[in-house]
């Protein structure tokens, strides 16, 4: 997984940014660049980004604005924000909500931008994976919660005072499994798009 | 308690008491009554219709009653009663028949031989003759005939013949009379003195008490026979006199006890008892004007109850505090104790002397003393309880005063304090007043370097971008650079190989090719072209920026400059940068041949800059959309008649919310903002309004709600663009 290719979406309003930026990142990550925020929420749907860049400052909307906007459906990727002037309320008040992971200001340091951007695809590496660790784990406690409710049911079907009593506590086994899985499923959900 | 009276009241009190004595004395002296020379033998026929002649009187000798006892008492009769009188036979001759009687209606001695009638001698009091008070008959000369009387009575008949000399008679009358003067003198001195004070002091009690002083003199008169010298001529008075007196001592009585007890106050369920009396009494009185006279007289009697009940109702009264009752109570009291007397004398129980007769005139007359003393006494009280009232009132008058005085001292006290106060409160606010000016000149300090703030994060985030690409195209540029040297060095190996013809040249050729290749050598290219375009673009973006803020000059700078305002505007507009570009459509109409003008141009950009600001707000409170937002900066001129410019127009207008007209007016005032508390210092166009005055620029708002704001600033050319008259 570590020898994946990166792919990085940047998004900013002045073209000579995104060639920059393309010059300096082609050789490290698969760069992709956009100066429209429309076309940049296409493009997340056609491919899968580990990490995106978007300017703060740009005309209609802002980076942090973007980023509350492609959240709900790509919770996981992970998003930095690059500013020209520390436009200190908005950005804090963004990396305090958990839409930004990051905060890079221009003029960028490239050793220091590409550091970011490796440690975003790590989290966003970490994030999926956690994610899918966590269906799993749904998924088997919804299979073993099955598994209590046959038992239960054959219990029943026997219908002799041990298996009823059998069948009770398969019952009360199975509400806590479910009660469990409600549980998890929710901490999952609030997880989803932290940073 | 007569101490509080007046001096003449003293000499009343003597004189009354000097008359009484004097009255007792007569009693005393002549006390006995006209002794009988022997007793007479009364028989009594009635004749109740009043019609037996005397003819006839013989025929009825079989129902005649013996009568017993000295006073026999035949009680009320309807008309006329015939009495024989014997047992006078061997009387001397000057011996008299006296009936002392004063109250029968007539008398008349009728002397008889058998049917025959010798001798008629009317009598009685009715006559209204003095000498017939006592009636005095003579004895008939011969002893064999018989003396009959003929009486007619309303009231009850008592009938104390007695034989007497004629003497006796007459020290009986006179004794009578001078008994009834004294009386009399008693009553009018009473009489007049009250009249006095009744006038004098104007209270109702004594004008009952007069009244009632009246009416008991003329009983007793009455009891007498006195009144029918009066009016003993009227045949009805004659008859009805006592009673109607009677009656009327009765009702004054009443009224004066009910307004001396004050009944309504003290004894209020009494006032049904008076009632009851009084209505007793006026029916006596209608009963006898009804020509009912002895229902009439028994009326009255009945209204004797009101003594007792008075008696009661003074006690009672007495009890529940009001303190002249008891007078009343004790001269009630007397006044009972003489009637009883008097019944008892009446019924025999005691002697009929003249003592005895005292007893009931003594008995009024005290009676009308105490009573007398009585009201005195309770004009004492009055004239007390209203002294201790007028006191009371004096008392709190003198306390209002000093109320009213210490008022006015704490009011002066406070007038005074409020004055300091006042001082005190005028110094503070002048102070308050030099500290809000300090305060507000800091506000204006730190509104302006908050312009500085903004402008200063305008050029920075301006000037990042072309630094960031200039910066990351460099580093680039190296890396390719390098790339394109390693690709040059491969070619320049194998070319020099070639040359020289050594072996494995070829080999090093195609070393260079796959270098080429590798690196990609034709992207490098572009992309290196690009680079270096992108760092030439930065570079002039960068010296634009800067070449736009030196127009600003010195931005605390007072000294007038010569400034294109179109210059001035571009600057702004750039400073502000993304504040403004990234918020709104920015037009922009700046023509060339706008003539310059003296100004201090860093101020002027702070109120360009202020003023389009704001109009972005404008613009953002209205759309949603950027692209929708429209701020449009327009430069312009006004020439005069001779085609000239006087003076530059800058116009800034946005299609935003617009304003009302309370916020137009109220526009330049400081402090006043429309945007959320902590949002703005509410100072931006105080200050931008201050800057224009101090060009002699004017400033203008046209808006109108939902519509937009276009703020006109007008630059007149004649005095800004000489400096020297500026310099003065």
């Amino acid at each position: 997984m570590e020898e994946d290719i990166i792919r990085v979406l940047y998004l900013d309003d002045e073209e000579p940014n995104l060639f920059s930026f393309k010059a300096a990142f082609r050789r490290d990550f698969e760069v992709h660049t956009c100066d429209e925020p429309h076309k940049a929420v296409r493009m997340l749907e056609d491919h899968e980004f580990h990490v995106v860049l978007s300017d703060q400052r740009m005309p209609r909307i802002s980076g942090v604005e973007f980023f509350e906007l492609i959240m709900p459906d790509h919770p996981d990727i992970s998003r930095v924000l690059v500013t020209g002037y520390a436009d200190t309320d908005a950005v804090v008040d963004a990396i305090n909500k958990g839409q930004v992971y990051r905060f890079v200001s221009k003029p960028w340091n490239e050793e220091e931008l590409r550091s970011v951007i490796k440690a975003a695809y790590a989290l966003n590496r970490a994030r999926v994976n956690s994610a899918r660790q966590g269906h799993q784990v749904l998924s088997a406690l919804d299979d073993f919660a099955a598994e209590a409710g046959r038992l239960q049911g054959m219990a029943q079907a026997t219908g002799d005072g041990l298996a009823h009593s059998l069948a009770s506590d398969l019952r009360q086994l199975e509400e806590g499994i479910r009660a469990e899985r409600t549980r998890y499923g929710k901490w999952m959900e609030a997880q989803k798009g932290q940073t | 308690m007569t101490g509080t009276r007046p001096p003449y009241g003293r000499v009343w009190v003597w004189t009354v008491s000097a008359l009484l004595l004097g009255f007792a004395f007569t009693g005393c002296s002549t006390g006995e009554s006209p002794r009988n020379v022997d007793a007479l033998t009364l028989e009594a026929l009635n004749d109740p219709d009043g019609s037996l002649r005397a003819e006839e009187v013989h025929l009825r000798l079989a129902a005649l009653d013996t009568l017993d006892g000295e006073r026999p008492n035949l009680g009320s009769l309807s008309d006329a009663v015939w009495i024989r009188v014997s047992g006078w036979q061997g009387a001397p001759r000057q011996a008299r028949i006296v009936l002392d009687n004063p109250t029968i209606d007539s008398i008349e001695a009728v002397v008889m031989d058998g049917p025959r009638v010798l001798m008629r001698t009317p009598s009685g009091a009715a006559f209204g003759r003095t000498e017939d008070l006592i009636p005095t008959f003579s004895l008939p000369l011969n002893e064999a005939h018989d003396l009959w009387f003929r009486i007619r009575s309303t009231k009850p008949l008592v009938l104390p013949f007695t034989l007497t000399q004629e003497q006796r008679v007459e020290s009986l009358r006179d004794n009578r009379n001078l008994a009834v003067a004294l009386y009399t003198g008693i009553v009018l001195a009473i009489l007049i003195y009250n009249c006095f004070l009744a006038f004098s002091t104007g209270q109702q009690a004594y004008f009952s008490y007069v009244l009632v002083v009246l009416t008991v003199g003329l009983v007793q008169w009455g009891f007498n026979g006195y009144d029918r010298l009066i009016w003993g001529h009227v045949p009805w008075l004659a008859r009805n006199g006592l009673t109607m007196t009677g009656a009327a001592s009765g009702l004054a009585a009443l009224t004066f006890a009910r307004e001396f007890l004050e009944v309504r106050r003290y004894t209020p369920g009494w006032n049904r008892v008076i009632n009851g009396l009084l209505m007793v009494y006026a029916s006596a009185m209608v009963a006898a004007a009804a020509g009912f006279p002895i229902v009439a007289y028994n009326l009255v009697n009945l209204g004797a109850l009101s003594a007792p009940a008075m008696l009661a109702l003074s006690l009672i009264s007495w009890r529940r505090g009001n303190s002249p009752a008891l007078w009343f109570f004790v001269a009630w009291l007397i006044f009972l104790i003489a009637v009883t007397m008097q019944a008892l004398r009446d019924f025999g129980v005691l002697a009929f002397t003249q003592f005895t007769a005292l007893f009931l005139p003594v008995g009024t007359v005290l009676e009308m003393l105490l009573l007398s003393f009585a009201l005195g006494d309770r004009i004492n009280l009055l004239k007390r309880s209203s002294d201790a009232a007028n006191a009371k009132a004096l008392a709190v008058s003198l306390e209002n005063e000093r109320i009213v005085k210490q008022q006015n001292a704490e009011l002066e006290e406070r007038v005074a304090r409020r004055t300091k106060d006042l001082a005190t409160a005028n110094s503070d606010l002048s102070r308050t007043l030099g500290e809000l000016q300090g305060a507000q000149d800091q506000l204006i300090q730190t509104e302006k370097l908050a312009s500085l703030g903004q402008m200063t994060a305008g050029i920075a985030h301006e000037l990042n971008n072309p630094i960031n690409y200039v910066q990351s195209n460099a580093t680039s540029l190296r890396r390719d650079l390098e790339e394109l040297i390693e690709i040059v060095d491969a070619h320049v190996d194998a070319l020099a190989a070639l040359v020289e013809g050594a072996s494995g040249a070829d080999d090093l050729a195609e070393a260079a090719r796959q270098k080429a290749r590798q690196l990609d050598l034709s992207f490098l290219k572009e992309e290196s072209r690009q680079l270096i375009a992108g760092i030439l673009e930065g570079a002039d973006r960068t010296a634009r920026i800067v070449g736009g803020l030196r127009v600003f000059g010195r931005m605390d700078g007072d000294k007038p400059v010569e400034a294109s305002l179109s210059d001035l505007l571009e600057a702004s507009i750039t400073v502000l940068g993304d504040r403004a570009r990234s918020r709104a459509r920015i037009e922009v109409d700046l023509p060339e041949d706008v003539p310059a003008l003296y100004c201090q141009s860093g101020k002027l950009s702070q109120v360009f800059m202020n003023i389009i600001v704001n109009a972005v707000q404008a613009t953002e409170g209205r759309w949603s959309d950027a692209e929708e937002r429209l701020v449009r900066v327009e430069l312009d001129r006004a020439l005069d008649g001779d085609g000239k410019a006087h003076s530059v127009i800058v116009r800034v207008r946005d299609n935003g919310i617009g304003m009302d007209e309370e916020t137009q007016q109220r526009l330049f005032d400081p402090f006043f903002t429309t945007k959320e508390i902590g949002k703005g210092t509410g100072l931006g166009l105080s200050i931008v309004k201050g800057i224009l005055d101090d060009h002699g620029a004017d400033i203008r708002v046209e808006s109108e709600m939902g519509e937009g704001t276009t703020f006109v600033l007008t630059f007149p050319l004649d005095i800004m663009s000489n400096p020297n008259s500026e310099a003065a």
